[in-house]
């Protein structure tokens, strides 16, 4: 084993073999049917059909045509190797030590990616494929930021221009989100904006509105409606899952490599795209014993949602799905962690939630703060805030197989680096200390 | 003549008026369909797309359901069929309404929302239809794991129905030929692949990739909108013509 600084690291020295040829979609493996999209109840207009306006005709193509595996394009595959792919898969062996424990931590590292987290893995071939159907400009939203700038890079890496609505509080908390941005060539606004009906409707009915997912997500497809754009999907959506498979393969094969058999597999949870793309090679291969899907307590949508039919976006632009939701007019508080902003989870990962395949956690600022710390002490990391939600957890997972002196090995996912967080860190410290003080 | 491949024909029940349906159900059948579908309204179609949806809706208590479904025998001699309607409106009463299908002539029953709603209780459910002397259709698409695809197949009995777009009458991308070859192999009985297969291409290409048979329904009502029965059965014709290519 190579040692690198405080990691003992599988060198990635094989990519081309690492990097999987095939996009990876749990859908046939699932335990039962995942309950179609459909139009709600007397609608004036079809939804689903409106999926053809608003999105690239193959990224709607492999959201629909369900298949085990998929092919990823040469032209995306040469992308993914461009950047960086396949992303490091390291041992948290200090922490470990600092724990005690007598199970091995490893976690595959998403922030080595240039936009720093796992988002560009769906960003490249949604971009793509855009291009290819001789699109010039695309729209999305982004919560705290990772998405927009992945989709900034992918369209500016595809001669694309880009526009993104960025959630007012994110946008405010994070400035350099904004900046890097608008440095990979996209166009940001603050949402709720007036640039849209539903933009301008949110802020008549309360000016203060911190923004969310859901909000951002509806002024896009409403602006790519109106100017004849498309939309990239950043989560929730099979095929941005189907695209994020990338992640859990890799693992797989350096696990292989390695000759390590996971027994714990951890990500948080947002929308679903990095549990999802992460967890699901592994739950559909029958790798691994236990799943943990953590999420925010502020956003307890695990512990207080309900599994049913509800619109993706605010707005109810987008066809219904079934999920666990908090309900798409839920106001999520403007907490740390922009990221784990959103009402519902991905219809499949709710799917394998219900039957009882993947559990969950919920965890508040304080535990985050402290499990953050703590990596960021003994792996010199400094992990998303989202991210940190899974450190949580595994951190939880090792203390509990050191009680029980259970030799397990436990994967995480560290979704993205926090190097753009930092504003967050600080307040979260700010707030932190004085709850200690008290 | 013998014939390989099953053309399995849609329409709703009285559309557009309960005259022209009997027309276009017997022309259908002496023109080449070997099954036929019968929609019978239900109070809310979320899985059928915009085109079935107005059909219900135009439909909808202009006939006597128990007094007009018989009339469809009268016209349709042998040829075996198939009520489509959803579970949800029936589950509470479905001893009943599955003896009133049987006394109307209907020859067996397809739930759409069979295993999405009810799927924990599908086989209690097929049961009950085969225990009533009707057979079952089941309601497969790409959606449903390939496990439980290889088991609803032995379920069900005049032919498996997959439906290759989530939602029928809406143009949606896919790549048919994929969607029907992962499946193949897992079906033991007739394959019959329906939704937004009356594109010339797309149904070529699921009798390529191995289905035994398409089923088609918002094209008819399309057809008989824009040019009468007439339309509708000259598609009929040219259907049928199709999948004796192979």
């Amino acid at each position: 084993m190579v040692v690198v600084g405080v990691y003992d690291t599988p060198m990635v020295n094989n990519a081309e073999e690492i990097l999987p040829k095939y996009w990876y979609n749990i859908i046939p493996d699932l335990p039962k049917p995942l309950p179609p999209p459909r139009d709600p109840l007397g609608a004036e207009f079809s939804r689903i059909d409106l999926l053809r306006t608003i999105l690239p005709k193959e990224v709607l193509r492999q959201q629909l045509t369900i298949e085990r595996y998929i092919k990823i394009p040469d032209e995306v595959r040469e992308r993914y190797l461009a950047i960086g792919r396949p992303t490091p898969l390291l041992r948290a062996k200090r922490l470990e030590e600092y724990l005690g424990t007598p199970a091995k931590i490893y976690f595959k590292y998403e922030g080595a990616t240039p936009t720093g987290s796992h988002k560009i893995n769906t960003a490249l071939p949604q971009a793509y494929f855009a291009r290819e159907e001789g699109i010039e400009h695309v729209v999305t939203e982004t919560g705290a930021g990772q998405w927009g700038t992945a989709t900034a890079l992918a369209a500016t890496m595809y001669g694309m221009k880009s526009t993104v609505f960025m959630v007012k509080v994110s946008y405010e908390q994070k400035p350099m989100r904004k900046s890097i941005m608008q440095l990979y060539g996209g166009e940001v606004y603050p949402s709720p904006t007036d640039l849209t009906e539903f933009g301008k409707k949110v802020k008549k009915e309360n000016p203060n509105h911190p923004g969310s997912l859901g909000v951002a997500m509806s002024e896009a497809i409403e602006y790519a409606l109106d100017h004849h754009l498309k939309y990239l999907v950043g989560s929730v959506l099979d095929v941005v899952i189907l695209h994020q498979s990338v992640i859990g393969q890799e693992t797989i094969a350096q696990l292989d490599e390695l000759g390590e058999e996971p027994d714990v597999l951890i990500g948080c949870v947002g929308g679903g795209s990095n549990f999802g793309g992460f967890s699901f090679p592994f739950i559909g291969n029958g790798r691994g014993k236990k799943y943990i899907a953590v999420a925010s307590a502020e956003i307890p949508k695990f512990s207080t949602g309900e599994y049913k039919y509800d619109f993706p976006d605010s707005a109810g632009l987008l066809p219904l799905v079934k999920m666990i939701t908090m309900g798409n007019s839920y106001v999520p508080p403007p907490i740390y962690a922009g990221g784990l902003r959103y009402h519902g989870a991905a219809p499949s990962l709710s799917l394998l939630m219900k039957e009882g395949i993947v559990g969950w956690r919920e965890y508040n600022e304080n535990q985050i703060f402290e499990a953050a710390q703590m990596f960021m002490r003994t792996q010199g990391i400094v992990p998303a805030p989202e991210s940190s939600h899974a450190i949580r957890a595994v951190i939880e997972e090792a203390l509990e197989a050191k009680r029980a002196n259970r030799k397990e090995v436990i994967v995480f996912n560290l979704s993205g680096h926090g190097l753009l967080d930092l504003p967050n860190y600080d307040s979260m410290m700010r707030r932190v200390t004085s709850n200690e003080q008290r | 003549m013998s014939r390989d491949k099953m053309l399995v024909v849609y329409m709703t029940l009285g559309y557009p008026d309960n005259e022209r349906y009997l027309e276009f159900m017997e022309e259908a059948v002496k023109n080449g369909a070997d099954i036929l579908e019968i929609g019978i309204p239900p109070k809310y179609a979320k899985y059928d797309g915009p085109v079935i949806r107005k059909s219900y809706e135009k439909v909808a208590g202009k006939f006597d359901l128990w007094s007009f479904l018989p009339e469809t025998r009268k016209v349709i001699g042998e040829t075996k069929a198939v009520a489509l309607t959803y579970l949800e409106d029936w589950a509470s009463e479905l001893d009943d309404f599955l003896y009133k299908l049987k006394g109307a002539g209907l020859d067996g029953v397809l739930f759409p929302d069979l295993l999405i709603d009810f799927v924990d209780d599908y086989r209690a459910y097929s049961s009950r239809v085969r225990e009533k002397g009707l057979s079952n259709v089941i309601f497969t698409a790409p959606s449903v794991p390939d496990r439980m695809i290889m088991q609803v197949s032995r379920q069900s009995d005049l032919f498996l129905y997959y439906g290759v777009r989530p939602t029928t009458g809406i143009p949606l991308p896919i790549t048919v030929s994929s969607l029907v070859t992962r499946v193949r192999n897992l079906v033991d009985n007739k394959l019959v692949v329906g939704f937004g297969l009356s594109d010339e291409n797309d149904l070529r290409k699921a009798l390529k990739a191995g289905a035994d048979g398409a089923a088609i329904g918002t094209a008819f009502i399309q057809a008989i909108d824009n040019g009468g029965v007439k339309q509708a059965v000259d598609l009929v014709i040219k259907l049928r013509s199709i999948l004796d290519e192979f």
